[in-house]
């Protein structure tokens, strides 16, 4: 007998006869009156919160990517920029968790396995855990709201209760448990708005659209993944909406505002709060950081501490001026020459020329016109003149009296493209020095803008675009960057722009008017976290999870080495029953459909029957549909993926199984001699139970974690449970 | 065709279906017939000797009634039932018995109607399906041979085709039908093969056929005009509107390009069509399951869709789609209530098993024929394992074949690491650097790498630990499954070796080195177990390339890695080798590749012997087609092939919506004659506004529906719906995939997604005079739609010929001329400078 219902009956009766037992029970399976609800609700809360603050405190050290997601709590409290190809919101809530708890940012979580000696930690550990706990009680909701079966709402809760993979990754100071916490918050207060059809325009509809939308900018805020439950909310909302719109006696100015509350709830309400967490991030974030080169140069000059910051240089670019252009791609480097050659058989042998991240006198450049020299600067009386779109100049590399050059060699790298090379003396070089500037998106004609404009070199005579990208050279070239030529004129990679600009004739002006204003800095934070996120490819011979190895538990990850050793991985029971029960539920419908084709779909006997059927297939639909929009993506994602990404689809198929189970046992009995029938319910509950709970017992030690300093480790019971060759604990 | 044959719920009387092909050709659409007929007329001046009579798109008049008409009447009207074969009738239904009353006055009726013998053959020419593929036939095969250089990926199955012909072994990720074909054609030709497809633009020389090869891609091509204009009738649209949509392809000028050069687009878009329309087609035998065509169709329909996938991967899409239609179809037949569930198992079985042995057989006898042709080495060897290559003549097997099989203590041997990257065990005389870039420290041991190029210094010699000379001894001690080795370098003998020290380029695996005793406290560990694979096939002995092995350090139970690291200078950029705790991953696989018996015990002897050790060619192994497929197989579907980023004229599936690119074919080396590959711009933009516009259409239809507002007749819709699943998704199916894909995309891609387009811009076009003339009753307007859709017509004519001599590539151009065709500042034609 599982122990909530255990407590059901003590709650109930203490008397042990077996007529109270079984009234007992038919109450919990009928459900007849909330003090029961509640009464299971609260046992099943207080189980979750015995199984999740258990050990909270363990172990002392940092535990896998508590590395990163630590270290960007400490950056929020200390106000230092970073990068991360995650939204900001989950990290500024560890970063707030911790600033509550009184942990003052100071600890460098370098690595795991770091012992976290004197640190407060527990506090962010605790409310991480906390949000993580709240899952069990969600799923409980959304099960009952869907089914209105008190049966099914425990066995789904309990199967997320008792599963080791998620109680290991809610422990710790991760993106996940506040992550699944607004995914499942979602689903609550999706099922609780449809709940609530009956009181349109009420308060709690209100209430509870406000909340959906809370929680799925919360979600979305966190990881990008958390668009797979904004889809799945998107795609109920619009069946609703569809009966609603198909009801004739609905009048369309009804639907009009169905539709309109819906899209203020569901769309403009997470938008803005989603801007808003952003608005939150940057304003916090003022401080220069690790994080920086990944940004324009004009959002680095918004952040003290960075070279740019407060940054004051003409406007516009005038001929004569010396200056550094900057690969305007994510991580560009800046355009740079020094006195070596290109070696023999690569090309010609001229002047090498490459981009190089860090700020150096050989990154400086003289703009030239293309057929005569600039004046001085001290000579007050030559006309200054800007350089506009559209111009043909030179570019003399200023350490080294050389001009920026191409030809038709091939590029030491990338074979395809063109050779850049310095070439000339002093400043005196050929026809092929000859490039011209376009200002991207630019009219004819305007002045190019220092750090505003980005602007692409073309080659006038091969017509071929200047470009740089990740590429290093071998160490001849001091495995800097590559620099080409490249024929196709507009490949991204070929934008650069003006960053340094010294030109003493001209004013200098401060940039902040061209300060980015928050818009640009939105969009520019949300490209540079895309194009980190596709760059988050495995490499050649990295192992990467598979996710057909998820739903069967193949492989686990290791969280925690050392003396206490932690290892995420499902519990088996769950994970297996949950793939049996998606079977299942698809042969169910399979059938049911077929029945219903063939019209033999009858049964007028038992209308509560058929409501019951109806009602279950309809709840398993809803939610094998949300195991599949957070499942089935992932095949189809280049990047790296990690078994704990299987995590949210987990808690579907958790539910959908406890769905499932509950038909199942309330179907059987119809189909088992009579002077069974009565057993066999309460037989197969407590089965499960035991089964669920025996498991969760035989597995806990990975997530509370193994001691192998104990006495009897070699004859732990842990070692017996290898089921299958490929975990490796 | 008839409305009748689409909508079987809409019980019209079985003889209806006639009837009304002949009032909606004759009648329904009068001015729909004047407009069309002058664009089909413009195809038929191209060529005046195709009867004209034939060409109105009815069945010709002087053939006698075609077998198919009594198939037209609507299957499932109540009189029909499908088993009409007494053979057939289920004996235990009473519903059987029931209606075998009825069944024979049936039958009787049937066999007045179709008194025919059952295997007589009718012939029955549709004029139009002749004249379309006439035309197109010579839009394509004009001066097929020009230009006479390589255009583009001719580049790859021409030089594939030679390879064929020089039974030369290639390895390409796609399968090989396609090129067989063309294969097959230069064979034909007379073609040796003695060419050397270098470079783009390399002109051919006399030998290579060029038109013999060409002709593979044009007649397919052409072959697809009819196809399409058939599948067209399938769906239920105008005779017309099928023979709009062959038009829009036959003067697409991207079509043209892909159907007139050696390329694969043609032949599959051809194989994918075709099976599509024989699986609609079979939707006709319905009322007549298991006769001859029904299974012909099927049959038909399966090998087809088989020989797109075996033409390019990407056509498993076009199966999948031709497999949801039949799945599509099956599931309305579980709603018929006349069939059994028995007849209905029947039904699913014989799909299935259809569908599942022509797939297989074709699939395998395509790949039985490139393995059993290639039977010589050639210059992709290396991707493949070393059994592999034994087995092509010449290569590999030429230098292994006198080896010994059983290493044995005292072999000397070259590891290869097998799956992946090519490369072998290698050690040289440079040690690990004291410190690393981020300060780590190393072992300052004799470097291992894997090294991917034939090297002395490639070479082990095993060792059994027991024993101290390094020669083979008589009696042999052959190495068995669980062995304890150690493998000494032939070079320098130092033995390998791994410890706990943090590998240079992957910290948390193992550094492996060759042991150099510095005695410091760092003992050598250099035991390893052997672990086979596949054991049982050599019955546990350790076999030279045959046997593939995990060496599992005895000390730390880590298995021998190659981790895909490059390392530094330092390490001369060859690639690191760790042990790794993972041990079953296909990196820790490696294999003998060759091996000899060390004789000399003499040290100096021994470096002597590796460092001249050329052998003499002889036979190749034989390794069976399973296994050779299996490798095959394996390696083209999971070989991550070098992706060439960024290339000039690459584009992005959204690019190809509005024609943003083209690619560069060719270019005369003297002339700024080339062909360039582009579409018909007209086309192109009307396909993707009637794109949108069925979406459009579609939404708004839909919502009025929810509210009860049924704009359109019940048929009407459906005939509009069955259009969008079939062209819509099948439009889906073919493009949206690419925005999955992480590889290099160029326009062509965008080939079998486009005909779909095509084809759902031609059903639009019907379907928007159909709007104007029957819903809302302005024959006025129908009229001026018409004639605007004639005008529209003359202007793709126009643009074609416009855009014709960078698709023929036949004509020189001037630089005025090659400006004058860049119509958009994103299409990089190219002009030679003076």
């Amino acid at each position: 007998m599982s122990p909530e219902i255990k407590k059901t009956r003590n709650t109930q009766k203490s008397s042990t006869s077996q007529l109270t037992l079984d009234k007992a029970f038919m109450k919990y399976r009928q459900c007849d009156s909330p003090a029961v609800w509640w009464a299971v609700f609260g046992a099943v809360c207080l189980l979750t919160a015995a199984t999740r603050f258990y050990n909270v405190g363990q172990p002392e050290h940092v535990v896998w990517d508590e590395t990163h997601f630590g270290k960007f709590g400490s950056w929020y409290i200390n106000r230092t920029f970073f990068f991360d190809v995650h939204p900001p919101l989950g990290k500024m809530l560890i970063g707030a968790f911790g600033y509550l708890t009184g942990y003052d940012g100071t600890f460098p979580f370098v690595k795991p396995g770091d012992s976290y000696e004197g640190v407060s930690y527990i506090g962010m550990r605790v409310c991480c855990t906390a949000m993580g706990a709240c899952l069990v009680p969600f799923a409980f909701i959304i099960v009952w709201e869907m089914t209105l079966s008190l049966p099914a709402a425990t066995f789904a809760s309990s199967l997320i209760l008792f599963d080791i993979g998620l109680l290991t990754l809610t422990q710790y100071i991760l993106l996940d448990p506040i992550l699944l916490f607004f995914i499942m918050g979602s689903v609550v207060g999706m099922v609780k708005f449809h709940a609530q059809r009956e009181r349109a325009f009420s308060g709690s509809w209100w209430g509870w659209l406000a909340f959906t939308g809370f929680m799925l900018s919360g979600s979305v805020s966190t990881k990008f993944v958390g668009l797979f439950v904004v889809v799945f909310v998107g795609l109920h909302t619009i069946a609703t909406l569809w009966d609603l719109y198909g009801d004739l006696r609905n009048p369309l100015s009804l639907v009009a505002k169905h539709f309109l509350s819906r899209a203020l709830g569901l769309i403009l309400l997470p938008i803005i709060l989603y801007c808003a967490y952003f608005y939150i991030h940057l304003t916090i974030l003022c401080k220069s950081g690790n994080g920086d080169g990944f940004y324009s140069s004009a959002f680095q000059s918004q952040l003290e501490g960075n070279s740019l910051y407060n940054a004051s240089m003409p406007l516009e670019l005038a001929y004569g001026a010396e200056i550094t252009l900057k690969n305007a791609r994510t991580g560009g480097g800046y355009l740079h020459s020094h006195i070596h050659l290109y070696p023999e058989g690569v090309g010609a042998r001229q002047q090498q020329i490459t981009t190089y991240s860090h700020k150096d006198f050989n990154n400086k450049w003289l703009v030239k016109k293309w057929n005569e020299e600039p004046a001085d600067w001290e000579d007050e009386d030559e006309p200054i003149e800007l350089v506009k779109n559209g111009d043909l100049v030179r570019l003399e590399h200023v350490p080294t009296g050389r001009n920026l050059h191409s030809h038709r060699e091939a590029a030491p790298v990338t074979k395809r493209h063109h050779q850049v090379t310095g070439y000339g003396e002093n400043g005196e070089g050929d026809v092929n020095d000859v490039w011209r500037v376009e200002v991207e998106g630019g009219a004819e004609g305007v002045p190019v803008k220092t750090v505003v404009h980005r602007l692409r070199l073309v080659h006038y005579l091969v017509g071929c675009a200047l470009m740089s990208h990740n590429k290093q050279l071998p160490k001849w070239g001091y495995e800097q960057m590559e620099v080409t030529c490249n024929p196709n004129v507009h490949d991204p990679n070929n934008l650069w722009n003006v960053e340094d600009n010294q030109f003493p004739r001209l004013p200098n002006s401060s940039f902040e008017i061209y300060a980015p204003n928050f818009i640009e800095k939105f969009i520019e934070s949300h490209t540079v976290m895309f194009q980190g996120n596709s760059g988050l490819k495995p490499k050649e011979g990295e192992i990467t999870s598979q996710p057909w190895q998820w739903p069967i538990n193949f492989k686990g990850q290791h969280f925690s080495g050392g003396s206490s050793k932690i290892y995420l991985l499902g519990n088996p029971v769950v994970f297996w029953s949950n793939l049996a029960a998606l079977l299942l539920f698809l042969f169910l419908r399979l059938h049911f459909a077929y029945l219903c084709k063939r019209g033999s779909l009858c049964s007028p006997a038992d209308v509560g029957m058929e409501a019951r059927r109806d009602r279950t297939l309809g709840a398993c639909g809803w939610l094998a549909l949300a195991w599949a929009l957070h499942y089935l993506p992932f095949y189809a994602m280049g990047r790296i993926l990690y078994f704990h990404h299987y995590f949210p689809a987990l808690l579907f198929s958790s539910m959908l199984t406890g769905v499932i189970l509950d038909y199942l046992f309330e179907s059987l009995p119809g189909l088992v001699p009579r002077y069974l029938a009565t057993t066999v319910y309460p037989t197969l509950t407590g089965l499960f139970y035991s089964t669920l709970a025996y498991s969760f017992y035989l597995f806990s030690p990975l997530a509370y974690g193994m001691h192998n300093l104990e006495p009897d480790w070699e004859n732990h019971t842990i070692h017996k449970m290898r089921w299958l060759d490929t975990w490796e604990f | 065709m008839d409305v009748g044959v689409r909508n079987r719920k809409n019980k019209a009387s079985p003889k209806s279906g006639k009837k009304t092909k002949a009032a909606e050709g004759g009648q329904t659409h009068p001015a729909d017939t004047d407009a069309l007929k002058r664009s089909i007329e413009k195809l038929q001046h191209l060529n005046e000797n195709i009867n004209r009579d034939s060409g109105d798109g009815e069945s010709a008049p002087d053939t006698p009634p075609p077998e198919t008409a009594p198939d037209s009447s609507p299957p499932s009207t109540p009189t029909t039932s499908p088993d009409d074969f007494p053979d057939k009738k289920v004996q235990s239904s009473p519903k059987a018995t029931r209606s075998s009353q009825q069944k024979k006055a049936r039958n009787s009726a049937k066999a007045s109607q179709d008194t025919q013998p059952p295997l007589k053959l009718s012939l029955h020419v549709d004029g139009m399906s002749v004249t379309l593929f006439v035309v197109s036939f010579l839009t394509r095969i004009w001066r097929l041979d020009s230009p006479r250089g390589i255009v583009f990926d001719e580049l790859h199955y021409g030089k594939y085709a030679g390879l064929y012909m020089q039974n030369t072994f290639f390895f390409d990720s796609q399968p090989p039908l396609g090129k067989q074909l063309i294969a097959f054609a230069a064979y034909l030709a007379g073609f040796d093969g003695g060419f050397k497809f270098e470079r783009i633009g390399t002109p051919y020389d006399a030998m290579v056929p060029v038109a013999a090869m060409r002709m593979v891609p044009a007649f397919f091509g052409s072959l697809l005009m009819p196809t399409v204009y058939n599948l067209m009738v399938e769906l239920g649209l105008s005779h017309y509107t099928g023979a709009l949509a062959a038009f829009l392809m036959i003067f697409d000028n991207a079509l043209l390009a892909q159907s007139r050069y050696i390329l694969m687009e043609g032949i599959l878009l051809f194989f994918g069509l075709f099976g599509l329309l024989c699986i609609l087609k079979f939707r006709r035998f319905y009322s007549r399951p298991y006769s001859l065509p029904w299974f012909g169709c099927l049959i038909l329909g399966a090998a087809s869709l088989t020989a797109c996938v075996c033409v390019r991967y990407f056509g498993i899409f076009t199966m999948l789609l031709g497999i949801g239609i039949l799945v599509r179809d099956f599931w309305e037949m579980v709603g018929d209530r006349m069939l059994s569930e028995r007849q209905l198992l029947g039904h699913l079985v014989t799909r299935a098993v259809i569908f599942t042995t022509i797939p297989v057989a074709l699939y395998l006898s395509c790949f039985y024929v490139h393995l059993t042709l290639l039977y010589k080495a050639g210059p992709n060897d290396n991707i493949m394992t070393s059994a592999f290559q034994a087995s092509l003549e010449g290569g590999l097997a030429s230098i292994i074949s006198n080896q010994p099989v059983k290493v044995v203590h005292g072999s000397q041997i070259t590891l290869r690491h097998t799956h992946g990257r090519t490369c072998w065990l290698h050690s040289h005389d440079a040690v690990y650097p004291v410190k690393y870039a981020d300060n780590r420290g190393s072992s300052h041991q004799q470097q291992v790498t894997c090294y991917s190029y034939k090297d002395v210094n490639n070479w082990w010699i095993v060792k059994k630990p027991e024993k101290e000379e390094m020669v083979v001894t008589e009696p042999h001690e052959p190495i068995r499954h669980g062995d304890v080795i150690q493998l000494v370098h032939g070079l320098s003998s130092r033995a390998l070796n791994a410890h706990d020290v943090a590998a240079p380029m992957s910290p948390h695996n193992q550094e492996v080195a060759a042991y150099i005793d510095y005695n410091v406290s760092m003992p050598a560990q250099t035991f390893w177990y052997v672990d086979l694979l596949n054991a049982d096939a050599t019955e546990g002995n350790w076999h030279a390339v045959e046997s593939q092995i995990r060496l599992i350090h005895v000390n730390s139970s880590q298995a021998l890695k190659f981790s895909g690291r490059q390392l530094p200078d330092w390490g001369f950029r060859q690639h690191e080798i760790v042990t790794d705790k993972i041990i079953d991953q296909e990196d820790t696989i490696w294999n003998v590749e060759e091996h000899r018996y060390g004789k000399t015990e003499d040290k100096k002897e021994r470096e002597k012997d590796l460092l001249r050790s050329e052998m003499i060619p002889l036979e190749r192994r034989n390794l069976t087609y399973w296994s050779k497929l299996y490798e095959l197989q394996y390696k083209m579907l999971f070989n991550n092939q070098e992706n060439v980023a960024g290339h000039m004229y690459a584009s992005e599936p959204l690019d190809w919506l509005f024609l943003k690119r083209g690619v560069a074919y060719w270019i005369s080396a003297n002339s700024n004659a080339q062909v360039h590959f582009l579409g018909n711009i007209v086309v192109w933009l009307s396909g993707t506004v009637a794109l949108l516009g069925y979406v459009a259409l579609f939404v708004v239809y839909l919502l009025r529906r929810q509210r009860s507002c049924y704009d359109l007749p019940e048929s009407a819709w459906n005939k509009f719906c069955t259009v969008g699943e079939i062209l819509g998704i099948g439009y889906a199916v073919h493009y949206f995939p690419y925005f999955l894909v992480d590889r290099t995309l160029f326009l062509h891609h965008y080939m079998p997604a486009y005909v779909f387009k095509i084809c759902l811009l031609a059903a639009m076009v019907e379907h928007g005079h159909y709007l104007l003339s029957e819903y809302l009753r302005a024959p006025r307007l129908a009229r001026a739609y018409l004639t605007g859709v004639g005008l529209w017509a003359a202007s793709i004519l126009y643009v074609f010929w416009f855009f014709s001599p960078v698709t023929y590539g036949t004509r020189d151009l001037t630089a005025n001329e090659v400006m004058s065709l860049a119509w958009r500042d994103t299409w990089d034609l190219i002009i030679h400078k003076q």
